[in-house]
This record gives C-alpha cells, structure tokens and sequence, in this order.
C-alpha cells in the first residue's frame, strides 16, 4: 500500500512537473515576444528592428529549430503610455517565452515591472542605457554600446586624425536621458584631450528649426560638433551648418548610420562619423543580406538597418542560451544560460557578445564609420573597440 | 406605452431618473462590472482598467468642455500632474495611496488656478492654444525640475497598498478604478442638477447672457477648471498605478486630442456620452485587430509589417465617419435607440 502510495505521488509530482512548464514552449514551438515602434514617423526604425528578430528566427528554423522547435514571432506596437498594455497581451494572451526586441529607454522602462514580475528572459538591443542596466534586473541582458562610448569613440577619432587647426569643440543635444549621454561621451573628450569647449546646447525632442543654435555654433567658432540630433533633427542641423558655410566636423549618433537618415543629411554635403556596435558596411554586412534574401520579401529587405543586426544579434543570443538548455527550456535555464554566455560569435555583425559580467550587458565595443556623402556608402574608420 | 412625463415635486424633476428600469438596468451593470475579474482574463481585465481610467479622464475633461465650453488642449498635462505627484508620494516620500490619490486630485486642482486665472477672458481655439502652451509647460518644469521629478529618467511608481492588498495590479486595480469610476460618474451628474451645473450650462449657451442673469463668470469658470483638473489628475494618478513608470513620454500631445475625440464621439456635453465615447474608443483599436486578424492571414509579409499601420488608418477612418453620419456621438445613437424602444411598435 505504502509503495503504491509513493508510486502515485510520484506520478503526480511528474505530471505536475510536465504541467507546470513556463508558457510560450510546446513541443513544436517557441514563442518570442517583439514590443516595437510600428505605426507613426518612426515605424520604419520599428519594421527594421522587428525584422531582426524575424530573419533570426526563419535562419534557425530553417536550419531546423531549437532542438526540434521552430521560434515563432510575435509582434506588437509600442506607445510609450501602451508598452506596458502590449506587453501584457504578449504575456497574457499571446503566453511569450521571452523577449527580444523594445523600442526606447522609456518604453523599455515602463516594461520592466513585468518583465521582472515574470522572470522573463529579455533581451535589449535598441535601447542599452545606463537607466536599463543599473540596477541589473535578473531577467534582462542589454546588447549595446552607451551613446557617451559612441560620442567618444568618434571625438577620439577626429581627435587623432582629422582634427581642425584651432579646434573648438561644441555639442548640441536633447533634452533627456538620450541627450545626457551624449553629452556624458563629449565632456570625456573635451577633457581628456584638453580642447577649448565651445558651447553646449540642449533642444527639445522633436525640435526641427535649428537656425538659432547653429547661429550661436558659429558665433561659437565651433568647427569640431558632437550631433545629437536624430533623423530629420540631425539633417536639419547639418543643412543649418552648411547655410552658415561652416567648417565642420560632426560626430553623429548611430541613428544616422542607416540609409534613409544618410539620404537626408547627404545634401549638408558632410562626411559625418557614426560610432556604432553593429556594423554598418563591409563583409559582415554583406553576408548577412545575402543569407536575408532567402527570408524576405523585396520590400522587407530594402528596409534592412543596423536596427535589424542589432535585434538579429540579441535573438541569435537567446537562440545559443536556449538550445544550451536542451530539451527542458525554461525561462530560468535561458536566463542562466544567457549569464554564461561567453564570446559567442555573431559573424562580424559585432564584437563577440558575452554577458557573463555583474551588468549583463554585451556588444559595449564600438566601430567608427565615416558617410561619403557622394555614394551614401559608410566604410570604416576604425573596427570594434572598447573605450 | 408611456406617453409623457407629468412631475409633481421638484424632487422629481431634478432626480438623477425617474424610470425604475434605468436604476434595475444599472444595478445590472454594477453587478456585471464587479463580477468581471472572476470571469475575464488578466489582459481584458488590463483594458478594462484602461477604459475606466479613460471614463474617469473624459467624465472630467466633459465637465469643462462640453458643460461649461471651454476647449483644453492641457489635458495630457493634468494627467501629468496627478501621475507625478502620486508616484513621487508613494515612491520617494512613501505615503499611503489614500493619501496619494486624493493629493493628486488637489495639485491637479492647484495647477488649474494658475492656468484658469490667465484664460479667463480667453474662449475657443484662443483657449485652447493657452491650455495647449501650458500642457507644454509641464513638460519642460518635468524635465528640468530634476531633484523632485527625475527628470528625464521617470519614476517607477511602487508601493502602493490599500488593506494589505497589491493595488497596482489584477483585481485590486480594478476594484479601485471602478469604484473611483461610479463615483465620478455620479458626482459628475449631480453637480450638473445643482446650481453650479445650470450656471456652467448657461455660460456654454451663451456666456453674456449668463452675466446679465447674475451669474459670476469668474467664479463658475475657474470652478469648472479647478474640478475638471481635480478629477483628470485622479485619472493620472490611477494611470501612474496602472503602468508603474511615468515618464514625460506618457503624456505626448497626442493624449489631450483622444480626450477630446473621446467626448466629441461620445456626444458633448453628456456624461453618459463622455462614458460611451471612453469605452468605445478604449476597445476600438482590440475591435479592429480582430477583424483584421480575421481577413488577413496573421503569417503573411503585409499583415506582419503594415497591419499596425492599418490598424490606425481603419482607426481613424471610423471616427471620421462617426462623426459624419452621427455628429451627435454615441449618445445620439442610444437617445434613437431608447425612443424606439419606448415607441415601439409605433416607432419610426
């Protein structure tokens, strides 16, 4: 009686067990979860991102799953006062195994409580600000450099090689957390190379006339400028540079790297730097579009950026935590298999990315790229590097 | 068949209703929205959050719009005020959330003198370009005002409890949400039977009129602003609950125009039209992904890339011809729906 008791409760216990799996597993399928920017101006900075993780996950299945389960990906809008509401569709009705891909810092942020409330495996790859990764959240990686290393890594640059005679260094940024950076990276600089600090002047988001502070750049002497501005902001800061026929070199933001911002800013006619952790041209790149043809439709791929390498990077991370964790996936395993990774390789997308660091925060090194405005091609100027 | 209403008191003429089946209907109602959480899941029970918050937010925004007829655009920054200030009470000073709701409410209220004074003398879009500047104001105090707001980095907003109970989640939330809802519902139509309603009323229908009859513009203007402003910054405070991190982003522009989407679809100038116009443009955009859902196949390149996109174009499209074809809102088509039902089988 007492053995058949024991066997019984064992059988209940092993049930349970079957039972009680994480949600978004099946035997078949994995299910990750995708909260981006898909409606409005920057939609196609969110169609980009969001087409990371897709090509990352048609490559893994096709080249048969996580040990048998194909991922399947599902996408919702993000709004900074809904990131919250989507997420809990995800978990709620979609039942998501992890996540992979958030818009901006805030929206991110706002995501956090659920994100840690589930212990969900989560990578951030849009959005790797200090704010993210201090304090460390159990369940979230970061995948990025920090703007401030981005800005550095440029001014460096320009620094040792293409400085100006008399160089007076300026910088013209946002009015947040995004902007604090910024400015964090051009203060190392101004310091640590002892150059004449010209001005610094804030603007708020979503700013577009740049006449007056551009005017005061020039009357600034102002001739080596850390860009903060994004998209049309950091165009029109360049088209307002040209007009006052300025000498300039500008250190952009990565936002700038891809082509559409390239085609907006090309007509200043500078050849502006972008410091990034993913790459923007060379092999690497060229690799991975050819492998993106197979999985994407004409229209999808001319959307490809680096907004797509750097979701394609995070999902490939949580791919490599995953199938470690073998047949039994759980959230807890991802998670600690995530912690362990170490050096995995991306194919020159970017630096090796290991999260094994009190942080978790991977891809920290940063490449430097100059435009030629000529062709919109980017090439180069420096490989990955911490600063 | 009812034929007409003949009011012996004035206790019946000024009563909320007269028709026991609208009082055993709303009965009803109450009985179906607190039975909700033992039958819904946690994602509907998200958005019925969402949409009481949205009542509460238009119930408010209609008091000084639609009753009194002065336009805001400085919505998005009432609700910023009430956010704030019950996420830095229950985050930095660690108050209860008895305290933080009603605080709010009252910083809401004191924000909307300071607003209310200067656009006294001010109506129509000069009004409402002067609350439109001043949602802009809060913005930049937020951002700047860093050692009280956190400026650009937000606040996790955490702690909140009522009787040992969780309040920023699940039923607790709710429960709070929809009593805080009937209860701005009801204080919204009561105010609108005394003399502060009529007067509010009588400044919407002609303000100089109003004047001549003896009623103090002054007072009855900065009255409405100062309540609408108390009961939107309580919506804020309950969305701060609600998201758990407020940040300047939260409260774009954008929100002050649904407000005013929400009141103008629900028909101006009636709570109950407030009420409609809140939930019907709180579930519209689930409406639409369903029917979307349904036509395009979910796995497809277009539904995969453009069906948000869609979403809001199909969004858009349906409160252009609401307004179209019903300018009286949602609450014209409840007033047609109730007469056919009253004159049935005669209606027409």
């Amino acid at each position: 009686m007492k053995i058949a008791t024991s066997v019984l409760a064992a059988a209940l216990l092993s049930a349970t067990a079957a039972w009680a799996g994480d949600p978004g597993v099946s035997d078949t399928e994995i299910k990750i979860g995708d909260v981006n920017i898909m409606t409005g101006p920057a939609a196609f900075v969110g169609r980009g991102v969001s087409l990371g993780s897709k090509i990352a996950a048609a490559e893994i299945n096709a080249a048969g799953g996580i040990n048998g389960r194909k991922i399947k990906i599902l996408t919702e809008d993000d709004i900074p006062s809904r990131s919250f509401q989507a997420l809990t569709k995800l978990l709620e009705e979609d039942g998501i195994f992890a996540l992979n891909g958030t818009s901006g810092t805030a929206n991110a942020l706002a995501m956090m409580p659920l994100i840690t409330e589930n212990n969900l495996p989560t990578v951030v790859t849009t959005a790797p600000s200090a704010l993210i990764y201090k304090p460390v959240r159990p369940s979230v990686f970061t995948f990025g450099a920090s703007y401030s290393d981005a800005f550095y890594a440029q001014l460096k640059y320009i620094h040792d090689h293409s400085e100006p005679k008399n160089p007076v260094y300026g910088v013209i940024r946002q009015d947040d957390d995004f902007g604090q950076e910024v400015e964090a990276g051009y203060e190392r600089a101004v310091k640590e190379f002892g150059v004449k600090d010209g001005i610094r002047l804030r603007f708020k988001k979503g700013t577009s006339n740049f006449a007056a502070e551009m005017a005061q750049m020039k009357q600034a002497g102002v001739n080596v400028l850390a860009n903060g501005g994004i998209f049309a902001g950091a165009a029109n800061i360049l088209s307002e540079a040209r007009k006052l026929d300025m000498n300039l070199q500008s250190a952009d933001v990565w936002s700038e790297g891809i082509p559409a911002s390239a085609k907006l800013a090309a007509p200043a006619g500078y050849d502006y730097t972008v410091g990034d952790y993913v790459a923007l041209s060379g092999p690497a790149v060229e690799k991975f579009l050819g492998m993106a043809k197979a999985f994407t439709t004409a229209d999808e791929l001319a959307g490809v950026s680096r907004y797509t390498f750097v979701t394609y990077v995070g999902l490939k991370s949580l791919a490599h935590a995953m199938r470690e964790c073998g047949k039994e996936l759980t959230r807890a395993c991802t998670i600690e298999k995530l912690r362990q990774t170490k050096n995995l390789d991306t194919g020159g997308l970017s630096a090796p990315v290991s999260f094994d660091n009190p942080q978790q925060l991977a891809g920290t090194e940063v490449a430097v790229y100059q435009l030629n405005t000529k062709d919109l091609t980017f090439h180069e100027l420096v490989g990955f590097k911490k600063y | 068949m009812r034929t007409g209403n003949y009011k012996e008191s004035v206790g019946e003429l000024i009563a909320l209703s007269d028709s026991k089946a609208v009082w055993a209907w709303t009965i009803v109602l109450i009985a179906a929205l607190t039975a909700a959480p033992f039958l819904v899941g946690t994602y509907a029970l998200t958005l019925m959050v969402s949409a009481l918050i949205a009542v509460i937010g238009a119930v408010g925004l209609n008091l000084l719009t639609g009753t009194t007829g002065l336009i805001s655009l400085g919505q998005a920054g009432f609700l910023a005020v009430g956010a704030y200030t019950n996420a830095i009470l229950l985050t930095d000073y660690h108050m209860p959330v008895w305290v933080g709701l009603p605080a709010a409410g009252i910083a809401g209220a004191l924000v909307s003198i300071v607003v209310g004074i200067p656009s006294l003398r001010l109506k129509g879009l000069y009004l409402a370009i002067t609350t439109l500047a001043f949602a802009f104001i809060i913005n930049h105090i937020i951002l700047y005002a860093e050692g009280m707001t956190h400026g650009p980095n937000g606040v996790f907003v955490t702690g909140a409890k009522l009787f040992g109970f969780g309040l920023q989640r699940g039923p607790a939330l709710y429960y709070l949400t929809l009593t805080l809802a009937i209860a701005t519902i009801f204080a919204a139509l009561n105010i609108l039977r005394t003399r502060v309603g009529r007067a509010w009323i009588a400044i919407r229908d002609h303000d100089i009129a109003a004047r001549v009859m003896g009623i103090d513009l002054v007072r009855y203007k900065l009255l409405a602003f100062v309540v609408s402003s108390f009961i939107v910054a309580v919506a804020g405070a309950l969305l701060s609950l609600q998201i758990r991190f407020v940040n300047i982003d939260v409260f774009a522009l954008i929100l002050s125009i649904e407000a005013l989407a929400i009141i103008i679809l629900g028909g101006l100038g009636s709570v109950a039209g407030a009420v409609l116009g809140a939930v019907f443009l709180s579930y519209l955009p689930e409406a639409i992904r369903l029917v979307l859902s349904a036509v395009i196949d979910p796995a497809s390149p277009l539904y995969a890339n453009y069906v948000y996109e869609i979403r809001g174009i199909a969004n858009g499209f349906v409160i252009v011809l609401f307004l179209r074809f019903k300018p009286d809102g949602l609450i014209g088509f409840w007033r047609d729906a109730r007469k056919y039902w009253s004159n049935w089988p005669l209606a027409y």
